[in-house]
């Protein structure tokens, strides 16, 4: 075929998107968050549940990695949370590495364990896979806490107050909903990235047919061991900015299945599984909701922001499966094509 | 030796609970290829049956199944029709959605007890027996039994009965079973049902040894998990025999490692075995992957 | 026989427990050759597909591909070699849309996105399925699914190529499409294994066919002497109506 006869077939495609066409569309929505930062500047209450959607964002972002594009729905990624919430804590408090430092450590050691944990998991599909990520939790979490040296047993971590741009630790609320911002464009990028590329197909291959994408010459196990190295460091450096945010936290909460594993793939289903931009309108959404949930019933009714997010859970599944983003492609789309739209 | 008899007594009565609590997971998943994450729930709804039984009818615990279980049999029902029927072929929308069942069953709780955590009494929870140098609490020894009754008479009603067989068709070729004249949309919800009332069952049966939390579903359904995928994912007599796999190895690794190590040693064997024998020492070699892919 | 260095079958077998899928069959394809294998129902044809493309390990025997031995080799390493295949249930890639169906393939040789969408758009050109390239592959209908099978398999840029039963509930003139663009690459060097119940089609495909029956190889020769063997007439025509 000719040079030009190849272009012709390929205009007549509608052209593929790719990293230099996403790009902007990230910087955009980054952007207009900025901006929203800028404008509640003052409001510390505002700036904290900002801070907090940043950061859940930017983990339900990494979690999507695998979780999404890779369709290995992992409940057991408060691992690679904890483990980077340790490593930032014993190199910090232990050898005064500057957190900034740590995350690069942190990140790393979370994809080896990532990696070393998911090679053998990796033969299991579906609910399965689900339930093994649920037990490899308790695992660690029963092994961090017998080998309390580096993470403080039942106690936890507590970092002190040593305000500094190098510790990263602020006096301001501002500082760190920039912070969490700045780990949300990270996620982001990281995900658009993959997303437009020869990786970010072969997850999906995998995602939709395995045996079809061995038949094409992918390598199943690989494509997700990478898929899952990326989403474990993204999620391992999101550990060392929460326990830098918090300051105290003990293994039960970083290791927690509902408040990190299970709500970081929550939130991206119900932004979009698979999506670049579904997580963070998921946590845009819930991580607000869930807070206001809190303050206004939480006094009268405990829980009651959990059980509106197990309605949200069900509701999703059963009616929006492919989440806001899903949904809102779906009404664009003309009405024929919305019958397939929902598996 | 004593000891060692004593740690023996210990796993193989935690497997009983262990078994009870399984056996309705199993059926659920092994007729409907469904993994139930809010099974614990449904055990937690049948111990606090037992306490709503007791406080306003004052009912014995043991006597509360009589209407627990039928309770949450309903439920069950209501559950599949309404929930999980409309998720067929969508295993990981599954998870999510008795994820979140899960959720709203476990917050409900806490909501209208506020948190309080509540008790049953019975005569039979205090009596303990001895057998030699064993001591054991008649109300574990009365969970053992009923885990191998239940699991006997259930295992029986599937195999001889019109209806078992029917589930068992379903189980095994739903299109088959369909050709046949089986409604298997109503055989799930059946089974989805009696997989639920014999959590009821087990909850009642648990009310008295435990105090009553909301949260404590969380702590039946992983041990059952690990029972269910040691002892053979959809086989009634793996859930049986894989419940006191994994008490005698919770009590052994709790008694001669470390008792804050035993969750971490047994999830280890159930994770190896996973990997290993994914369809668990009595279950059919690949029935994981074809349970997913039979779906559609 | 010219196709030795090409690809070798050498008394490969696959047992099920005591079932015997694919009992010591041996063949040879020469390069560049189209051969149609038919049979019965359960003869073992998708399971000899299986063992050729690396889906299930072979219980005994030999697939040697140009002299080498590929019995250990995974399916993707398979594909990397040159092997390209459809599956008797059409495996498309559901959520994908129909271009990037394709490019999965194309990135076997191609790195960058625009060069494997290229490659992709020309394979659907070739199975005719251009003008759907941004729909949804789950929204296609079955025969153009198979037909997005072949073209996913077309954009790997195999050597040969395995189609099974693509042409199961096509109609007239999909057939004829697939026919027309099986001798097109045939041309260009392709060579086809070829499974196909309608034997107008396999008489239109190939000058030889391998005929199959209880996992044994029952006949192996041109396409007019095997068709007309009164044995084979039975075994396939017998069964088929049974």
């Amino acid at each position: 075929m000719s040079n030009r006869e190849q272009r012709l077939a390929w205009r007549k495609t509608g052209g593929v998107k790719t990293l230099r066409h996403e790009l902007p569309v990230t910087f955009g929505a980054l952007a207009a968050l900025g901006a929203l930062v800028a404008a509640m500047s003052g409001d510390s209450f505002t700036l904290n549940i900002l801070a907090s959607t940043f950061l859940f964002a930017g983990l339900a972002t990494a979690w999507n990695v695998i979780g999404g594009l890779g369709g290995q729905f992992s409940l057991g990624h408060s691992v690679f949370f904890a483990i980077g919430a340790f490593t930032v804590s014993n190199l910090y408090l232990g050898l005064q590495v500057s957190p900034w430092l740590a995350l690069l450590p942190a990140a790393l050691l979370s994809a080896v364990l990532g990696v070393l944990i998911s090679w053998p998991v990796f033969r299991l599909r579906g609910p399965f896979f689900a339930i093994a990520t649920m037990a490899m939790t308790e695992v660690l979490l029963s092994l961090s806490l017998y080998f309390d040296r580096f993470t403080g047993g039942s106690r936890g971590v507590s970092i002190p107050f040593r305000a500094g741009l190098q510790n990263m630790i602020f006096r301001d609320r501002l500082s760190y909903a920039l912070l969490m911002l700045g780990f949300l464009a990270v996620c982001l990028v990281v995900m658009a990235a993959v997303t437009r590329s020869r990786l970010g197909y072969s997850l999906q291959a995998v995602r939709d047919n395995e045996d079809a994408a061995a038949a094409a010459g992918i390598d199943v196990l690989r494509t997700k061991l990478a898929g899952m190295a990326i989403s474990a460091a993204l999620t391992g450096m999101g550990g060392v900015l929460y326990i830098m945010y918090v300051r105290v936290a003990d293994p039960p909460t970083l290791f927690s299945l509902f408040d990190i594993g299970v709500k970081m793939a929550l939130i991206a289903l119900i932004g979009g599984i698979g999506t670049i931009y579904g997580p963070m309108l998921g946590a845009l959404l819930i991580i607000p909701l869930e807070s206001w949930l809190r303050a206004e019933l939480g006094g009268s009714i405990p829980g009651a922001n959990l059980i509106v997010l197990g309605f949200i859970l069900m509701l999703t599944a059963l009616f929006l499966r492919r989440g806001i983003v899903g949904g809102l492609k779906r009404l664009w789309s003309r009405p024929g094509a919305a019958k397939g739209a929902g598996r | 030796m004593a000891e060692f008899l004593n740690i023996v007594a210990i796993g193989l009565l935690l497997g009983g609970i262990y078994s009870l609590v399984s056996v309705g997971l199993n059926l659920i998943f092994g007729v409907i290829r469904i993994v139930n994450f809010a099974q614990g729930e449904f055990v937690m709804l049948g111990m606090y049956g037992a306490f709503a039984a007791q406080v306003a009818m004052g009912m014995d615990p043991y006597i509360a199944p009589v209407v627990v279980a039928p309770a949450l049999f309903a439920l069950g029902c209501v559950v599949y029709w309404i929930l999980l029927r409309p998720l067929q072929g969508e295993p990981m929308m599954q998870v999510f959605a008795t994820f979140g069942l899960l959720m709203v069953l476990e917050n409900v709780v806490l909501a209208l007890t506020r948190g309080v955590s509540l008790s049953v009494n019975s005569a039979a929870a205090q009596i303990s027996m001895s057998l030699g140098p064993v001591q054991m609490p008649l109300a574990r020894i009365l969970v053992l039994v009923a885990a191998t009754v239940v699991a006997g008479a259930l295992g029986w009603w599937l195999r001889v009965t019109l209806p078992g067989k029917a589930i068992r068709a379903v189980a095994q070729d739903r299109k088959a079973a369909r050709l046949m004249g089986i409604n298997v949309e109503r055989m799930y919800m059946v089974s989805f049902g009696v997989g639920a009332a014999l959590a009821g069952l087990a909850g009642c049966l648990l009310a008295p040894l435990y105090s009553m939390s909301p949260q404590i579903g969380m702590n039946f359904i992983m041990p059952a998990f690990a029972v269910v995928v040691l002892g053979g994912l959809g086989s009634v007599a793996g859930a049986y025999v894989g419940g006191f796999i994994v008490g005698l190895t919770e009590a052994l690794a709790g008694f001669y490692l470390d008792p804050a190590l035993k969750h971490a040693v047994l999830f280890l064997v159930f994770i190896a075995v996973l990997i290993i024998r994914p369809a668990g020492l009595f279950g059919v070699a690949g029935a994981e992957e074809v349970g997913l892919r039979e779906q559609s | 026989m010219t196709g030795a260095s090409f690809l070798q079958v050498q008394g490969a077998s696959r047992h099920f427990g005591g079932l015997r899928a694919v009992d010591a069959v041996s063949f040879d394809v020469a390069p560049g050759e189209i051969v149609s294998i038919i049979g019965p129902n359960g003869a073992g044809k998708t399971t000899l597909f299986n063992l050729l493309t690396g889906q299930l390990p072979p219980s005994s025997g030999k697939i040697l591909f140009r002299g080498q031995d590929i019995g250990p080799l995974r399916p993707n390493e398979r594909a990397r070699l040159g092997f390209g295949r459809t599956f008797q249930i059409s495996q498309t890639l559901t959520s994908l849309s129909v271009l990037e169906n394709g490019m999965v393939g194309a990135f076997l040789h191609h790195r960058s996105l625009p060069a494997a969408a290229a490659r992709a758009a020309e394979a659907l050109e070739l199975v005719g399925l251009a003008k759907r390239a941004g729909h949804r592959a789950g929204d296609l209908t079955l025969g153009e699914r198979r037909r997005l099978e072949v073209a996913r398999a077309l954009a790997m840029e195999p050597q040969i190529v395995l189609l099974d039963e693509v042409m199961a509930g096509l109609n007239q003139t999909e057939v004829q499409d697939i026919i027309e663009m099986v001798h097109t690459l045939n041309a260009g060097g392709v060579a086809f294994l070829v499974i196909e119940h309608n034997l107008k089609v396999v008489r239109a495909f190939s000058r030889r066919v391998i005929v199959m029956n209880r996992g044994k190889l029952l006949r192996e020769g041109s396409a007019e002497d095997v068709l007309s063997d009164p044995e084979v007439i039975e075994a396939y025509v017998g069964k088929r109506r049974a």
